[in-house]
């Protein structure tokens, strides 16, 4: 995984399933870089964020199964 | 290969009905079908049998020889298929092949679907297994968040059709008014549904397809063994192509456009020598309101960015140019997932026959079904034509 990207496409998910019901609202996104798109958490969403497609994100942290969560800046 | 033709359709209602059981879902739809085929149960040669969560929903497994006892259908084989929503005209292909390659002249093929007993947080994620389990659904996807990631992409690329989307469900619900089998029988406007309970934006709950109790059957026989028996509008299966991707949505090219639903297409058009243009009637898969306008662009109706527009100017309408899901569809018909393939062949037949009653249409010779599984990566689409 890159540590910078930009989202090529995003959601912000306000029902989720059994295991990240408490994270609800939380932005899920398909990031770009370099040609190669994944699928990330972003962290720090609240419903006053502006987000947006093409807008940079960055590496934070691995969740508790190592995967890669990323904050937008 | 052998022409082959539906003799049989048979489904239960679509709906809310947590107190049936599996078997009887079974019961109901198998007898209907078997019924409809004027045949005997000794005449049914094999069993293909589509289900997607029985084990997770209600601890059973092995769904073919549990529907051939039902049914009483004596030692035959039978097979369970599953490939996600796409799981029912999966298991229509495979019948399909089986009888036209010769190795049976007649055939059952079943899908059933038992979903309401469960909250709706256990459906969201017993359907997220049928998407990437590590790389999706472990960190937080569900299917109305991957279409809901589609839908926004699809914005960007050819501009906001959130009122359209709503006008899908909207023209959806109200084909499903005259359908008994349907689930919802309800109008609803552009309104209620934008400013419905939030799932994943851009989609509401009104965006979503429904979680359905039910089972749809069909019997397929060789079209010359059928000819012999047969009573009613013979339906000839004339093309059915089926395609893959990959599994995970953010390692296709587009996400606009499903390149399984393109090939799948491309084969089923080939095979039939029919052209996008003279496709009658289509049951095509709205799991999601923006699906069903990237399928009705995907399936060659309207050129890649124009479906929008076609909704709202009412050419899917059930008096348009080219009616789409006038069953109701996954969204108000119901989406009792291994029966919804069959359920799409179900409308089909019964509309090329003339028997669909207050929602038969006109002309109706030439009927296609698109069913995807997953983030479509697995699509199968059938066209079949009145004899």
């Amino acid at each position: 995984m890159e540590r910078r990207g930009n989202i090529y496409t995003y959601s912000v998910v306000r029902c989720g399933t059994e295991a990240f019901r408490e994270m609800i609202p939380y932005v899920l996104a398909v990031i770009e870089e370099k040609n190669k798109k994944w699928m990330a958490r972003i962290e720090g969403y609240s419903d006053k964020t502006d987000i947006k497609i093409g807008m940079a994100v960055t590496y934070l942290k691995d969740d508790e199964n190592g995967n890669p969560i990323y904050m937008i800046g | 290969m052998r022409s082959v033709s539906v003799v049989g359709i048979g489904e239960t209602k679509f709906g809310r009905f947590p107190e049936t059981s599996l078997k009887e879902l079974i019961l109901e739809a198998g007898t209907k079908a078997i019924a409809d085929a004027g045949i005997g149960r000794e005449d049914v040669k094999a069993l293909f049998m589509s289900n997607f969560s029985a084990q997770p929903f209600c601890g059973q497994g092995h769904m073919g020889p549990l529907a051939a006892e039902v049914l009483g259908l004596g030692n035959i084989p039978t097979i369970r298929i599953e490939g996600a929503c796409a799981s029912g005209s999966l298991a229509f292909r495979q019948a399909l092949g089986a009888v036209a390659t010769g190795m049976y002249d007649i055939v059952l093929v079943g899908g059933v679907e038992k979903m309401t007993h469960q909250s709706t947080e256990a459906v969201t994620s017993g359907l997220a297994g049928a998407s990437d389990y590590g790389l999706e659904a472990g960190i937080g996807a569900t299917f109305p968040s991957l279409f809901a990631l589609i839908a926004n992409r699809y914005f960007h690329e050819y501009g906001n059709v959130r009122d359209e989307m709503a006008m899908c469900a909207v023209q959806n619900h109200e084909n499903a008014m005259l359908n008994p089998d349907a689930q919802m029988h309800k109008r609803i406007t552009v309104e209620q549904v934008k400013n419905g309970l939030p799932i994943a934006d851009p989609l509401t709950i009104y965006d979503c397809s429904l979680v359905t109790d039910g089972a749809a059957f069909v019997v397929l026989a060789a079209t010359d063994v059928a000819k012999t028996f047969c009573l009613k509008r013979l339906v000839e299966v004339v093309g059915c192509g089926q395609a893959g991707d990959t599994l995970t949505l953010s390692s296709r090219n587009s996400l606009t456009t499903f390149a399984a639903t393109l090939l799948a297409a491309q084969q089923a058009y080939a095979i039939a020598d029919v052209a996008p243009s003279q496709i009658d009637l289509a049951e095509v898969h709205d799991c999601f309101t923006i699906t069903q306008i990237i399928n009705i662009e995907d399936l060659g109706f309207f050129a890649k960015g124009k479906g929008a527009r076609a909704v709202a100017e009412g050419k899917t309408a059930a008096n348009g140019q080219i009616p789409i899901n006038v069953s109701g569809g996954l969204k108000a018909k119901g989406h009792p997932v291994g029966a919804t393939g069959l359920g799409q062949i179900y409308e089909i037949v019964t509309q090329l026959r003339g028997e669909g009653g207050a929602r038969q249409l006109k002309k109706a010779d030439i009927g296609l079904t698109h069913n995807i599984g997953g983030t479509a990566a697995t699509c199968v689409v059938s066209i079949f034509r009145g004899r």
